[in-house]
């Protein structure tokens, strides 16, 4: 194996340049090296101006998602050696179907803005239990899919009804939406399901894969959104179910 | 466009969707001839079963069966939990058109041919 | 929510229909004329059969067409002027392919 591996970056400066270009650069190689490792090396010392988010390097910020030959990885836990075996140069662009700032960082208001509007966080029914709600594990294993994203955008940048248009919700904030209404402990169920049952959500998905595929938590958000789609059809009865099993924590206050 | 066997999938979809679209028009409008009584619609009727149109029936049944195929596809993938053989029932379903077509096209063809 | 279920019914049900359409009308192939639809059409049961498969395809057609234009965020604006055009050339169509349907009379 040779001891050094050529990156292909698409590179972008608003200020100087009129449309985006690819880059040539070598950098030494390793067994070990990621492609982070091989962009900190172009940065470090052959071009300091190159510009790309990163922070942790292992893999749970989400702040280095990049378009990694065509498909969206993560960039820390990409080895370099797979991508530029048998010689090849291994292309670099940023997450595609987004405005580019510069280089590889892209404009991810649309991707947040989306997530925002589906209210992401838990909303506690008002009368909370004393002591601690009680799920069980069977309920608790059914997140834990959803609960692994780390909204890197992988997903939601793969998303071909994405591309089309950034009113549909994307499958980042469908699959946070489904975290929330299978918890037991929110209590917004009708509304949330309204919202993605909606013009712009659930039923703007065509079942592309695309998000499963470019995952790097290997979540499944087109499950998500099928199982959605046959919760939305329910959603009075399912929150008025919840009410009642809401009801029962209540009740179990000490007196 | 990302690359992914299910943009393909969603691709041709479309295209085939659209182009059965446009078929359907065309399709109402030439049979729409019968109002016209059974002169004017044989007419129109011989006019469409040159052998060019036989083989763009050839073309249309591609279309129909992959169309069919792929939103059979879906409808299982909406019904059951098998996301994790996505790539599977993808080339299945192209698969199974492909077969179709070329069942469908002989019968055409020969039916061309011996007149 | 509804046209999703829409399309999906009328997939259903075009998967049915389009299957009886194809096996009697074009297998094995034959010369198509005005004489021959006419035997078939004899029965009524075939004009309801195609009355309602025309009803389907045209559902699943037009409501196929809105979903494909309006995943265009510049489209959508016009969703529902989209929507009430689908709806105008869906009922003119199926009375102009019902009256085509029950056009197969034999001449007075």
């Amino acid at each position: 194996m040779s001891d050094t591996a050529n990156l292909r970056i698409q590179r972008f400066n608003p200020e100087v340049d009129r449309r985006p270009h690819l880059e040539t650069y070598r950098v030494p190689l390793t067994p070990d090296t990621t492609i982070l490792d091989g962009l900190h090396a172009v940065k470090a010392e052959q071009d300091g101006s190159l510009t790309f988010r990163r922070s942790c390097r292992h893999a749970i910020c989400g702040s280095c998602a990049m378009n990694v030959d065509g498909h969206n990885v993560l960039v820390c836990k990409t080895r370099l050696a797979d991508k530029v075996a048998g010689g090849k140069t291994v292309t670099i662009r940023p997450l595609p179907y987004l405005p580019i700032i510069k280089d590889l960082v892209v404009d991810r208001t649309a991707f947040w803005d989306q997530y925002l509007r589906v209210k992401p966080w838990l909303i506690p029914p008002d009368d909370v239990p004393e002591k601690e709600f009680r799920v069980t594990p069977e309920e608790v294993a059914a997140l834990q899919n959803a609960e692994t994203c780390i909204m890197c955008g992988a997903c939601y940048s793969a998303c071909q009804v994405v591309a089309m248009g950034k009113r549909y919700i994307g499958p980042h904030a469908l699959l946070k939406a489904f975290l929330r209404v299978l918890d037991p402990r929110d209590a917004a169920v009708e509304d949330r399901l309204r919202e993605v049952g909606g013009d712009d959500g659930v039923y703007r998905c065509h079942t592309i894969f695309n998000c499963i595929d470019a995952c790097p938590k290997g979540l499944n958000p087109t499950q998500a959104i099928e199982t959605l789609r046959g919760l939305a059809a329910k959603r009075k009865a399912l929150e008025a179910a919840r009410r009642t099993r809401q009801a029962a924590w209540s009740g179990a206050r000490a007196p | 466009m990302y690359r992914s066997n299910g943009f393909i999938s969603f691709l041709l979809r479309r295209v085939t969707g659209i182009a059965l679209v446009l078929y359907l028009f065309t399709h109402m409008w030439v049979i729409g001839s019968a109002l016209q009584g059974s002169q004017v619609f044989d007419a129109r009727l011989a006019a469409v079963q040159t052998p060019f149109f036989k083989f763009a029936e050839v073309a249309l049944l591609a279309a129909l069966f992959y169309h069919a195929f792929d939103g059979l596809r879906l409808l299982l993938v909406n019904w059951f939990k098998i996301t994790d053989y996505r790539r599977s029932l993808f080339y299945a379903a192209f698969g199974l058109a492909a077969i179709m077509t070329l069942a469908g096209a002989v019968p055409i063809l020969v039916f061309l041919v011996q007149g | 929510m509804r046209l999703f279920q829409l399309q999906r019914v009328s997939a259903i049900a075009l998967l049915v229909f389009l299957t009886i359409h194809m096996m009697v009308l074009h297998y094995p192939p034959f010369h198509i004329d005005f004489a021959r639809i006419l035997e078939r059409m004899a029965d009524p049961m075939w004009k309801a059969i195609d009355i309602a498969f025309l009803f389907f395809v045209l559902v699943h057609a037009l409501s196929g067409t809105y979903a494909v234009l309006t995943d265009f965020d510049c489209v959508s604006r016009a969703r529902k002027v989209l929507a009430g055009g689908a709806t105008v050339i869906g009922v003119a169509a199926f009375f102009y392919g019902a009256a085509t349907i029950l056009a197969f009379q034999p001449p007075v």
